[in-house]
């Protein structure tokens, strides 16, 4: 489904950015960047909103030609940005709800790591899995679900990621 | 129509269209000075009328845009001005000609035209016409906006005819058919009922006539939706009176004042009154018939979705969606100008140029600017920027690509300053960042400004420094190398052109710094100032020992200022801890230190360091010249051609224990050499000095060696002090006599030292440990039964006593060595050189070189056991040792003028000296006078030893090593122990026995038979007590020299009185004598021996005190 996942911390600088095309990484650099202005102008015309009633997904950033960028913002202000290719029409905006809230999940499992330093790249395996598995979604479309939970938290993993971030 | 005026606003809709061209050779500069001067006059207000005119002047525009002049007037060039230069009156027909061309080309919209004639003096210009106008020059031109002012009512004239011509005509179906260019080639497919639409839009626009000046040219607008955005125009112009165009107090309305309109601007659908009029009644109408400014949106929507139906409209929708965000960016609805602007940016025109397309980007970047889309700005701004340089352009305009990309910088929130990445972590999107720098480098050096390359690519290196991968990492410095190596890289600030400053970039992560040490002098140099007599340092200390608060500030100040000195001339050292994060092989050059306060000569180093490094040490240094505080505030480096001053204080993460340090004024220099080698011993660390120098020396013990320093002046100043002490740190060791000793007057003659001059200074150096064998000897001594009841008479011998090696045969075939037990011992001393002159002496530093003396005592002779045996005399004794040579040489040993005794290596002989006993109590007491805080036992030991001393000097034992004919001394100190001294000791109670009246000593005394003889027993007490009462009786006895003694000589010997004697008391330094007779009945040898009874307070005293000599009798044949 998704081409290209980014999570962008509070200051606004990238947390984790991931796309398929790796070829062109930098496109997706610039267009995840820019969408933050989009974002950005949201959450400021939100900002009169109460805080419980607010509602965490953006939706659509932005269209591109070849692209639809949409938004999720957490209530830390952490922004998750997905690029989905706009030929794909089967993807409703529920399901790409969903979707942010299962990045939302694996985030808040990242954050529960305590060898994760708030604010530091995100490198844990859980949560590039959980990527990857949206991306190859995507690719093969919806009866390939990968049967693990991406969220699910396992102490081997927080092990692992915590080395990582060692 | 294909070329979009972006710079097109609302406004724009109300003004007159005036192009303005050059014909001929006009400069350019000529021209703009007068194309200025007519812009000024934008705003008129036309006489007999409320209306203000507005005037667009355009010095470019395309005939072919006049097409949708029908459609939306402003669009329509109706007025033509021409500049022309025209020296001569000959030229005048041909630059006329080339008028008339010019106004052929715009003819079919023109409603008046100009031509403006510099230079041209003369009958031609005498003539006056309407349409030119002559001036002498282009300063010479007074009267330009006067006729600009004309041009322009003219203009309104003809349309304000054309107006009234309208107005007046009654039937609508009269009116043409507007069209819009290319509906006249194509008039198939459009809807049919447009054209009552277009008759309504018509009428409302009549009705609502009066609204604007603009309206009256809308409604010569052809098609509907021309009609809707001619309403947003009316509405957005009535709104906001301050313009949308960006242009702030651009547009000037009569009878207003612009700061209230500027106030006005940004509120949303604010009512004005500063209208055109006061007139409250059209106020009213206008108020009534304008759309609010939700509805200006809708409409412009509206608008657009209609042009954007036809392909051939696109430059119209552009406009359009351009106008409409200029009005969303006012009214704060950036998410639906974005919209706008989106929808904008999927409009295809026809093919673009270069030029065009660099022009759109960089309009869509102004756009998102407006509406608060930093970001995107940014990011067509690069795209612009990148236009520039397209590969299709055949001369890429770096220079104005680098100025766009410049401009980006804020968009990626990026400055130039590295300043701004200290603060902690760097936090910034470093993939688009970097891209960003890359493309100012590259931008730079193509525009043939390599400083500039150097500084961003420095830039991109020190503050990207940690998003860089390895191969980036080698790639960006490896170009970086190649920039420097035409253009350095300086600390200075770089200006562009256009103003903008880039600030310095010094290279604090190559290497990393984590810890900034300004070192002390070595020990051998540091300063140390004299203590005053006045002792300003104690009065200056607070009388509490400890207390919190005190500290507490002594804390605050130490940090700032370190307690230590450098010195005036001297190299001083600051030590970095450094870290190099690259993955190659770093390379620093001429790193030196920046310091402040105090002259300071900086001796720059180049280090390499090691690919990935931990932290390394890198000691900078320095010579200060002067004195006063010297504070380091940083230091400088040169690394890949890039000179980089870093400065303490901006560095992030630094550890350091303050900078700021006191030069003293500069002290002599002092290098001493010895005349023995250097060792690399170190001392114990228990030492406590550092010491500077170590030299080493091996002696035999008891052994003497002169040790010859050479003292060197190496500074500048003369040496005029010196003081030496010594310190002997080893304490496991005892040592007998002076270890070091030497004589200071000598070398203080020499004194002041000039610098480079040489005195001498001698030290003899003297070893003397233990000769004993230590606890080995006191078992010996003990089964072998040192008697004081020995035979008395026993000579003293000399026999070859088996070394008590040859009983540990294992031992010494592994050591090798004769003396196993006694190994190399080791004694260690520091010598104090304190020295000063020069200035630093004035202000009362001295310097204090301290030298490590080294000495390996080797074994020599051993004394192996020693005993006593009572000599014939009380007041002597034979001492008895077995000396033991443990050197690998012939030895020769010998006690004062005896003769030597030879012994060979690992052999053990012993030697017996005949000493006159001791009087020890004789010797002040001195320990026990002053001796009141040590305890008895140290007493004691103190007195013994300085008896052993006493011995020492009288026996004078030396021994000499024969192949090196030198002779050194040895020392039985040691080995005295309490039962050996005791016998060596003169008794405090001194018997005499007289017989006859003669002392009997050693010989026999001869007396006669049948004579009596007289027994006198004298005792003199020179213990400090007094001792007695004594009952001595005298046992006489034969000695048959067969180990047979015979006591029953009652026939043979007979007393004249008592045989026992009583003596009495005897007070301190008293004396006692009893008195009795003995007669011999018989010739021969007798013996007496006097014996103390046992009972009686004798007990208390040691049994070495009641030594009475054994009185030898000889009874001679009586005389006859």
């Amino acid at each position: 489904m998704a081409v290209c996942v980014a999570v962008i911390a509070k200051e606004n600088y990238p947390l984790y950015i991931r796309s398929i095309p790796t070829e062109n990484e930098l496109k997706f650099h610039y267009m995840v960047h820019t969408s933050l202005d989009v974002v950005d102008e949201k959450i400021s015309a939100m900002g009169k909103a109460l805080v419980d009633q607010r509602e965490l997904y953006l939706g659509l950033l932005y269209p591109t030609e070849d692209y639809k960028v949409y938004g999720y913002v957490t209530n830390s202000k952490v922004k998750f940005v997905m690029v989905v290719d706009s030929s794909n029409t089967a993807l409703r905006d529920n399901e790409i709800r969903s979707m942010f809230r299962k990045l939302h999940n694996s985030y808040t499992d990242v954050m529960c790591n305590p060898f994760y330093n708030p604010g530091d790249r995100i490198q844990s395996r859980a949560f590039d899995g959980m990527v990857t598995s949206m991306m190859i979604q995507a690719r093969r479309g919806k009866e390939s679900l990968v049967a693990r939970a991406p969220g699910a938290w396992s102490p081997e993993e927080a092990a692992k990621g915590g080395a990582e971030d060692l | 129509m294909s070329v979009p005026d972006y710079m097109q606003c609302a406004e724009d809709h109300q003004t007159l269209l005036v192009v303005v061209q050059p014909v001929g050779i006009v400069s350019e500069e000529n021209f703009f000075r007068i194309y200025k001067r007519i812009s000024s006059v934008s705003q008129i207000s036309v006489r007999d009328s409320q209306r203000a005119l507005y005037i667009r002047y355009r010095h470019h525009y395309p005939p072919e845009n006049s097409e949708w002049g029908d459609f939306q007037t402003h669009r329509k060039v109706v007025g033509l001005i021409t500049i022309t230069d025209c020296f001569s009156a000959k030229d005048w027909p041909q630059i006329f000609e080339k008028f008339h061309v010019q106004k052929e080309i715009y003819g079919s919209t023109l409603y008046d035209s100009r031509l403006f004639v510099f230079g041209l003096q003369g009958e031609i210009a005498e003539q006056p016409r309407t349409d030119v106008a002559f001036y002498p020059s282009y300063e010479d031109c007074a009267t330009v906006e006067k006729r600009i002012e004309d041009f322009v009512e003219s203009l309104f004239i003809v349309l304000e005819s054309k107006r009234l011509d309208r107005a007046t005509d009654k039937s609508g179906d009269k009116i043409p058919l507007l069209c819009v260019p290319f509906e006249k080639k194509d008039f198939v497919g459009l809807d049919t009922d447009r054209r009552s639409k277009w008759e309504g839009s018509l009428q409302w626009w009549r009705g609502k006539g009066a609204v604007h000046w603009v309206s009256d040219f809308l409604k010569l607008s052809g098609t509907d939706f021309a009609a809707l955005e001619g309403l947003c125009s009316a509405s957005v112009i009535y709104h906001y009176p301050g313009g949308t165009g960006g242009k702030a107090g651009a547009r000037r309305f009569p009878g207003s004042a612009l700061p209230a309109e500027a106030a006005n601007r940004h509120r949303p659908g604010a009512l004005t009154t500063n209208g055109i009029n006061a007139d409250t009644s059209t106020e009213i109408g206008r108020a009534k018939n304008c759309l609010s400014p939700e509805d200006i949106i809708e409409k412009y929507k509206e608008a657009i979705s209609y042009y954007s139906k036809y392909k051939n409209a696109g430059v119209i929708e552009l406009e359009a969606c351009v106008k409409a965000v200029r009005v969303l960016a006012i009214q704060k609805r950036s998410m639906e100008a974005s919209e706008f602007l989106q929808n904008a940016v999927y409009i295809n025109l026809r093919q673009l140029s270069e030029e065009e397309k660099i022009q759109r980007y960089s309009i869509l970047s102004e756009l998102y600017e407006l509406i608060g889309f930093h970001r995107k700005s940014a990011f067509f701004k690069r795209v612009a920027a990148m236009q520039c340089v397209a590969p299709s352009i055949s001369e890429p305009g770096w220079r104005a690509c680098y100025k766009l990309l410049l401009e980006t910088l804020p968009g990626y929130s990026l400055s130039l300053d590295p300043q701004d990445f200290n603060k902690g972590t760097h936090r910034g999107w470093a993939a688009v960042q970097m891209r960003l720098l890359h493309e100012l480098v590259y931008a730079s050096r193509r525009m043939g400004n390599p400083a500039l390359s150097v500084r961003h690519l420095s830039f991109l290196l020190q503050t990207m420094l940690d998003f860089l991968s390895d191969q980036e990492k080698k790639d960006v410095t490896q170009s970086l190398e190649n920039y420097t190596s035409k253009c350095p890289g300086t600390m200075e600030l770089l200006t562009l052109p256009d103003g903008l400053t880039l600030p310095p970039v010094p290279f604090t992560k190559l290497p990393i710094v984590r810890r900034v040490k300004l070192l002390d002098l070595p020990a051998s140099l540091r300063p140390q100032k004299m203590k005053s007599s006045l002792g300003p340092s104690v009065s200056a200390k607070s009388p509490f020992i400890y207390s919190p608060i005190i500290a507490h500030s002594r804390g605050e100040e130490r940090s700032k200022k370190i307690d230590f000195q450098w010195v005036q001339g001297d190299v001083c050292e600051v030590q970095l801890m450094v870290y190099n994060p690259m993955p190659f092989e770093l390379r620093v050059e001429n790193m030196g230190l920046l310091t402040s306060g105090v002259e300071f000569e900086s001796l720059p180093a180049a280090l390499s360091l090691p690919a990935e490094s931990g932290l390394y040490p890198v000691t900078l240094v320095g010579v200060p010249q002067t004195t006063g505080t010297i504070t380091v505030s940083g230091y400088h480096t040169t690394v890949f051609g890039v000179f980089s001053d870093c400065l303490l204080d901006s560095l992030p993460g630094i550890k350091t224990s303050g900078s700021t340090v006191e030069v003293i004024p500069a002290l002599p220099r002092l290098q001493i050499s010895t005349s023995l080698p250097r060792s690399a011993h170190s001392l114990q660390p228990s030492s406590g000095d550092e010491i500077s120098t170590n030299v080493s020396v091996q002696l035999y013990n008891g052994e003497t060696q002169q040790l010859v320093v050479r003292l060197e002046n190496i500074g500048m100043e003369p040496l005029e002090k010196l003081e030496v002490t010594s310190k002997i740190l080893t304490t496991k060791e005892k040592l007998y006599g002076d270890f070091l000793s030497w004589k200071l007057e000598d070398t203080l003659a020499q004194f002041p030292l000039q610098p480079g001059k040489v005195a001498t200074f001698t030290i003899s150096i003297k070893v003397k440990l233990d000769f004993s064998c230590q606890e080995n000897l006191l078992q010996d001594l003990s089964d072998d039964g040192i008697s004081v009841s020995g035979f008395p008479l026993c000579s003293p011998f000399r026999q070859v006593v088996r070394p008590r090696v040859e009983s540990k045969p294992v031992n010494a075939a592994e050591g090798g060595r004769p003396g196993e037990p006694c190994h190399v011992k080791t004694l260690e001393a520091v010598l104090n050189f304190k020295y000063s002159g020069g200035p630093g002496h004035v202000e009362g530093y001295y310097r204090n070189l301290a030298l490590g003396l080294h000495v390996e005592v080797e074994p020599s002779v051993f004394f192996t056991r020693v005993s006593t045996l009572p000599a014939t005399s009380t007041r002597q004794c034979h001492l008895l040792l077995d000396v033991f040579n443990a050197t690998e040489h012939e030895l020769s040993v010998g006690a004062r003028s005896d003769e030597e005794l030879i012994l060979h290596a690992g052999e053990c002989q012993r030697m017996a000296i005949q000493v006159d006993k001791f009087n020890f109590e004789s010797f002040p007491e001195s320990p026990a006078d002053k001796g009141q805080f040590a305890n008895s036992k140290h007493l004691e030991e103190e007195r013994q030893e300085a008896r052993g001393l006493e011995i020492n000097s009288k026996l004078d034992i030396h021994w000499t090593i024969i192949s090196f004919s030198q002779t050194r001394g040895a020392s039985v100190e040691g080995l005295l122990n309490q039962l050996v001294l005791e016998h060596l000791q003169l008794a405090p109670l001194l018997w005499d026995v007289l017989v006859d009246g003669q002392p009997c000593d050693c010989q026999a005394a001869a007396c006669r038979v049948g004579d009596p003889v007289r027994l006198e027993v004298r005792l003199t007490n020179r213990s400090p007590r007094s001792v007695g009462p004594f009952a001595l009786s005298v046992v006489p006895f034969q000695d048959h020299q067969n180990g047979v003694h015979s006591y029953d000589l009652r026939h043979a010997v007979s007393f004249v009185g008592s045989g026992t004697f009583y003596l009495d008391k005897v007070q301190p330094s008293g004396q006692a004598a009893c008195l009795g007779a003995l007669l011999f009945l018989y010739t021969g040898d007798f013996f007496l021996h006097i014996r103390f009874h046992e009972d009686g307070p004798s007990k208390e005293l040691p049994p070495s005190w009641f030594c009475l000599p054994s009185v030898h009798v000889r009874a001679l044949e009586a005389q006859a």
